[in-house]
């Protein structure tokens, strides 16, 4: 008698026990708050192909002030392809952030390697300029929601520094990741206020 | 020009034109839509369109075939800048530098005509056609028939009345024959027209855009406006063969502080200053080698510390701080006079909500109480003023960790300088810990994906100012 109520009394706290460190690790994590902000910087910052390799001294520098320009725009926020455990920098500008916007479409975010079939390989520069200057893609003439890809902002970087962009994009490792072209706001129910509503799952395409 | 022939009156070949222009329209109208909406809602929306162009058609001048395939263009294509009711007010337009057009101003930059007078329509289809260098507007000629640019072209007349009254004024000269290269005594001649019409005090003695006025600068609206680079023409809005450059001297910039200097100046002077000032370009970044590239770029670091709040400015406005830090409307425009308040209210399920920070320099509600030192920390590693952490999102201070310490420091000076306007905004706003936890399950071990999303209005104490009257609802 006296065995079984402490068997079962030890297997309840056991279990409260349990549920309530199961419950702690659930608030805690992601350890955002836990690790240092450097240790959060440091993959995206890793994330950009090295350009020492380059050659010729003026595309390296021009790569590299398209590189910098980039970085701090935080292109990847959006064009890293979302993985399982956030933004897969292995990956790098490969795309499929999927966003939605009330009356606006739904935008897949564009695979910005040199990849020449899901890429910007087969695009000149200046289609890869309009878009940057006016939202204009090269398929169609079709102007991008700005708010989907914040092409009012980047029309204020000069001229210069936006070829320096395009020279620094055309360095990155093709990425084979094939982005679905903008589509309709059927499939969006979330929250009916929003406006804008962004979604972690990689719409692209491995082949 | 070819606008015009839609306008005369309707004989059986212009008919024939009529049904074809709109079919055009239909088929074009249908593509688009169906990439947005699906191919039911498209078909119906290129009926209704259809029907309504029909029943317009009756209800209008004979050019209303063109004035509407303009219109469908111009709805899908011109709206986000120019707005729906061409006053230069869409969506995006506060953060666009320089501002889009106000077509109801009738006001045009860019033309073959007296000061203050109308554009021709080929001054009209050439801008739509080309775009204008150093600023968002597009060349369309790519994408668009020539037919449809003039179709485009009589819609954005239509939304002042002045076309209907007036006649473009188009200057005797334009069609003079043109010198090829300039002659060094056309040069210099031109300098000293520089000197005499005072070009300097806004585009500066080395045509810098530096003068001692450049800052002050504003366009018809009130809006700030600086004074062009003469050394950049490749940003020069008409063009800079010296046809196009001259053309400016002799036919002003409407809606800007640019004059004409047809009374000021003879027409030989007035070439001569083309001359001299194509002379002031500089090699563009592209045609450098590395040697005068490296050289550039460390003259434009030097640039940038001498003036750190020009720098900050330009990094702040192309960065695009002012994409969360405006209130937004339902419709998805920025709020115009209130860039940089905040108060746009994000979700970060199962975080939390977040309202962007009212970053003026307002003493109490915005970055006026705040240290430098404050500023950059939150800015480049994500830590508030109260120490506590902010998770990478929506704020995306990660990247900012990529800023040099000198750009950091020079973005925290332009803030320093934008007007205050008071908003308050609250503190993050976790939800209860039952759904923060179920969040964080469906997150974490049910690999769920979590919306992020966006509301609009203004989340902070500030209101929104009151809606600009539509032409229709006025009086």
């Amino acid at each position: 008698m006296n065995v079984r109520r402490v068997a079962t009394w030890t297997i309840g706290v056991l279990l409260v026990l349990a549920v309530a460190g199961f419950l702690a690790f659930l608030y805690l994590i992601p350890p955002f708050d836990l690790v240092s902000p450097e240790s959060l910087i440091a993959p995206e910052t890793a994330a950009p192909p090295s350009l020492a390799s380059i050659t010729d001294p003026k595309t390296r520098a021009l790569a590299e002030r398209g590189k910098y320009i980039v970085m701090i725009t935080g292109c990847v926020d959006c064009h890293a392809p979302p993985g399982p455990n956030g933004p897969d920098f292995s990956r790098y500008m490969g795309g499929g952030l999927k966003t939605s916007f009330k009356g606006h479409g739904t935008f897949v975010s564009a695979n910005l390697t040199p990849d020449r079939a899901a890429g910007l390989g087969r695009r000149t520069d200046e289609d890869v300029l309009r878009v940057l200057r006016s939202g204009v893609s090269a398929d169609g003439g079709r102007q991008l929601w700005y708010r989907a890809m914040p092409w009012a902002w980047f029309s204020n970087w000069t001229e210069e520094d936006r070829r320096a962009v395009v020279v620094y994009l055309r360095q990155i490792a093709p990425v084979a990741h094939k982005i679905p072209p903008p589509s309709d706001t059927a499939s969006v129910t979330y929250d009916p206020a929003a406006i804008e509503e962004g979604s972690a799952v990689d719409a692209g395409t491995t082949p | 020009m070819q606008a015009d022939e839609h306008l005369a009156p309707l004989a059986q070949r212009d008919l024939m034109l009529e049904l074809d222009v709109t079919y055009a329209c239909f088929v074009t109208l249908r593509f688009n839509l169906s990439d947005i909406f699906g191919h039911d809602i498209a078909f119906l929306a290129a009926v209704v369109v259809l029907l309504g162009g029909a029943a317009g058609a009756h209800a209008q001048t004979p050019g209303s075939p063109a004035a509407a395939n303009g219109k469908a263009i111009y709805e899908q294509r011109c709206v986000q800048c120019h707005g729906a009711g061409g006053r230069g007010d869409g969506a995006a337009a506060p953060v666009l530098i320089p501002r889009p057009r106000d077509f109801t101003s009738a006001k045009y930059k860019l033309r073959t005509t007296e000061t203050g007078s109308l554009p021709t329509d080929d001054d009209l289809i050439r801008t739509i056609a080309h775009g204008v260098p150093g600023t968002s507007m597009p060349g369309w000629e790519p994408f668009l028939s020539p037919g449809e640019i003039a179709a485009v072209a009589t819609y954005v007349k239509s939304f002042s009345p002045r076309f209907a009254t007036e006649r473009p004024q188009g200057i005797p000269t334009v069609a003079a024959s043109i010198p090829g290269a300039p002659s060094p005594q056309s040069i210099v001649a031109g300098k000293a027209v520089y000197e005499k019409l005072r070009c300097s005090a806004c585009h500066g003695t080395d045509g810098k855009g530096t003068g001692a006025i450049a800052t002050d600068l504003k366009d018809d609206e009130g809006r700030p406006l600086p004074a062009t680079s003469l050394a950049e023409p490749w940003t020069f809005r008409g063009g800079a063969t010296p046809q196009d450059v001259y053309l400016r001297f002799r036919t002003g910039m409407n809606g800007t502080p640019m004059p004409s200097f047809v009374e000021a100046a003879t027409d030989g002077d007035l070439r001569n200053l083309a001359a001299y000032v194509l002379t002031l370009a500089r090699k563009p970044v592209w045609d450098m080698d590395a040697a005068e590239l490296t050289a550039f770029y460390q003259a434009q670091a030097a640039e940038a510390a001498r003036d750190p709040v020009r720098r900050g400015r330009y990094l702040v406005q192309s960065i695009g701080c002012t994409f969360c830090h405006t209130p937004v409307r339902a419709d998805g425009s920025l709020v115009d006079g209130m860039l940089f308040a905040g108060g746009q209210r994000w979700r970060a399920v199962p975080f939390g909500d977040f309202v962007s920070y009212n970053l003026t320099s307002d003493k109490e509600t915005g970055l006026g109480g705040w240290t430098d030192d404050q500023i950059k920390t939150l800015v480049t590693r994500g830590v508030r003023r109260d120490g506590s952490r902010m998770i990478p999102f929506p704020m995306p201070w990660i990247s900012y960790a990529n800023l040099t310490p000198a750009d950091v420091s020079a973005i925290v000076a332009y803030l320093r300088t934008i007007p205050p306007i008071t908003n308050r905004i609250p503190p993050p706003m976790r939800p209860n810990i039952v759904s923060y936890l179920w969040g964080k399950f469906q997150l974490l071990i049910l690999k769920k994906d979590l919306p992020l999303l966006a509301f609009p209005g203004n989340a902070g104490s500030g209101g929104l100012p009151a809606e600009v009257p539509t032409k229709a609802g006025g009086a």
